[in-house]
């Protein structure tokens, strides 16, 4: 194996460099699936049959709450991946573990959200617009979620193993995964929370 | 610890809290909704560069042309299915 000592470590060997290649692929594949889900969701929109319609369920403040946190940890884990290329590695953990208590925050209260909305009788079988906005919001929780022990895992390698070629790639490669699920969540906000309390 | 905090990731972090606030007022002023719809779409758009540019470091490998050019094909796929399903299914031909 080829070390290349002058690009950082998650770059340093050709299969790092198509690995990480590799993940921007399957971001890609990952836009269009986000972009299918909001297609539903626009559509169906004004579908809301005998149940409540976006303005009569969504709360702005735990929204807010929950951008918020969100776009600190995608902040925190840019800050991991700096760290983990100046080859502090104390440093990088603290902020990916950072990272995953502000996942966590994120989902407890998506979860506080889901139960409410169940609670006020807006379940997924509702209407059509509450079966589309569930599972939009569903998918992105769910892969949050996926993120969180996925991050666990690389925090376990890279205290067992420490900084090397090939946890310096699986930990930048998550954070491109985290990153790109806050830029899913902008939309979200923007297209489903704050267009849906205007109109 | 100053080396712990670059400023670039600093910056980008203030710029995307500050984006969050103008797309908040759409709601907290009264603005048509073409206005509205229209500053969302901006300060969206201008969040996912912030991410992808500051944060992903999508420009600094070798591969960035065509890391570029996967990432726009896929917006191009994703904004063909959204807008194509609504101008079907919603707006109509006239």
């Amino acid at each position: 194996m080829k070390i290349d000592s002058s690009l950082p470590l998650e770059y340093s060997t050709e299969e790092n460099r198509l690995k990480i290649f590799g993940f921007w692929i399957f971001l890609g594949a990952e836009i269009v699936l986000f972009a299918t889900l909001f297609t539903v969701y626009f559509t169906l929109q004004t579908r809301t049959g005998s149940g409540p319609n976006g303005a009569e369920i969504f709360e702005l403040t735990p929204v807010l709450w929950e951008t918020f946190l969100l776009l600190t940890s995608s902040f925190t884990i840019g800050l991991g991946v700096h760290a983990m290329r100046i080859g502090n590695k104390k440093a990088m953990m603290a902020f990916f573990i950072i990272t995953l208590l502000l996942g966590l925050g994120f989902l407890g209260i998506e979860i506080d959200e889901f139960v409410t909305y169940v609670e006020e009788g807006a379940t997924i079988q509702t209407s059509a617009f509450l079966s589309a906005l569930m599972t939009l919001l569903g998918t992105h929780g769910l892969h949050v979620t996926f993120g969180f022990f996925w991050g666990v895992a690389i925090l376990i390698q890279v205290a067992s193993r420490g900084l090397n070629p090939q946890t310096a790639n699986k930990a930048f490669i998550f954070s491109l995964y985290w990153h790109f699920l806050d830029v899913v969540w902008i939309f979200i906000f923007s297209f489903v929370y704050l267009k849906g309390l205007i109109s | 610890m100053k080396d712990l905090f670059p400023k670039q990731h600093v910056m980008g972090f203030g710029f995307s809290l500050l984006l969050t606030l103008v797309a908040l007022a759409v709601i907290k002023f009264d603005m048509s909704y073409n206005m509205a719809f229209g500053v969302l779409l901006v300060t969206a758009l201008a969040q996912a560069t912030v991410q992808l540019v500051l944060f992903m470091h999508i420009g600094e490998s070798e591969d960035k042309k065509t890391l570029y050019t996967t990432i726009l094909y896929s917006v191009f796929v994703g904004v063909v299915t959204i807008i194509g399903t609504l101008f079907a299914m919603i707006w109509g031909y006239n």
